[in-house]
């Protein structure tokens, strides 16, 4: 079980931003924090890594398709890098997939914006 | 993993009590200590990666709602707790959060179509579809006297 983290870089006209331990109700608001400057800013192309991820919640999830979707109302949106089997099976059998991209490249979910 | 400062901790065979300060800070040692006793009792990865969604989405519900800052509570006394009772009986893990916030009657929550909600890319409004979807049994018990219980079961095979 490890602390909650976010590192974030800029890739071109896409940010990155590396999640690591438990995304919970308890994390989330940091997360939140974290997107809704890179919204401020004018940034709504976002690559979320979620290698490391040890857990997400539902308030996570929930949330991360409300930030894809204004991304998206501002030609962006919100994928997701490197989710780890145990989470993918997870949001994929709620039918999170269906929404929200899921790539297991940096290059494709980078490269996903370019062809956008 | 070791037991955090202020969380009780009672076992017995067959039995463990765990009670945690309400506080989102510890959802993170609650998980552990239910994925950690599924697996043991056998239950494989996919259904353990369930009983621990299922179980935050619980306790998260608690802290959101039962305790919620903004309202008045039976017990508004006694500071915030979450106990949870855990037993493994007749081939099933029976989990009972327990808490002395507010009712937050789960019989009021009207089934939504999750498909629908995620398609409109709603963001929020999936724990209690969770629960119901994740574990055997979900059934909440209120009293005056002794507060308010969610009861989850998750059969380790199916009857």
């Amino acid at each position: 079980m490890k602390d909650f983290r976010i590192e974030r870089e800029g890739r071109g006209p896409v940010q990155l931003v590396r999640l690591s331990g438990s995304l919970d109700m308890y994390s989330f608001p940091r997360l939140e924090t974290q997107l809704n400057t890179l919204f401020q800013q004018g940034h709504y192309c976002v690559v979320l890594d979620c290698r490391d991820l040890d857990y997400i919640g539902s308030a996570g999830l929930g949330a991360l398709i409300g930030f894809a979707k204004q991304a998206r109302e501002h030609s962006g949106d919100v994928k997701l890098l490197n989710v780890p089997e145990r989470i993918y099976k997870i949001i994929e059998l709620l039918g999170f997939t269906k929404v929200l991209q899921v790539h297991n490249a940096e290059d494709a979910a980078l490269g996903a914006f370019a062809r956008a | 993993m070791d037991t955090p400062e202020n969380v009780r901790r009672k076992e017995s065979t067959g039995k463990l009590q765990i009670a945690t300060p309400g506080d989102g800070s510890y959802l993170a040692y609650i998980r552990s200590i239910i994925t950690d006793l599924a697996g043991k009792i056998g239950f494989p990865e996919d259904e353990i990666a369930k009983i621990e969604m299922a179980v935050d989405e619980a306790c998260s519900n608690v802290l959101e709602h039962a305790y919620a800052r903004d309202k008045k509570w039976h017990w508004q006394h006694r500071d915030p707790e979450i106990r949870l009772d855990i037993r493994t009986e007749d081939g099933r893990l029976v989990i009972e959060i327990n808490d002395h916030g507010q009712r937050v009657d789960l019989s009021d929550y009207r089934p939504t179509n999750i498909d629908e909600r995620i398609q409109q890319m709603k963001p929020g409004g999936y724990g209690i579809f969770i629960m119901r979807n994740f574990m055997d049994e979900v059934q909440y018990s209120s009293s005056e006297t002794t507060g308010n219980t969610l009861r989850l079961v998750k059969y380790l095979k199916k009857p």
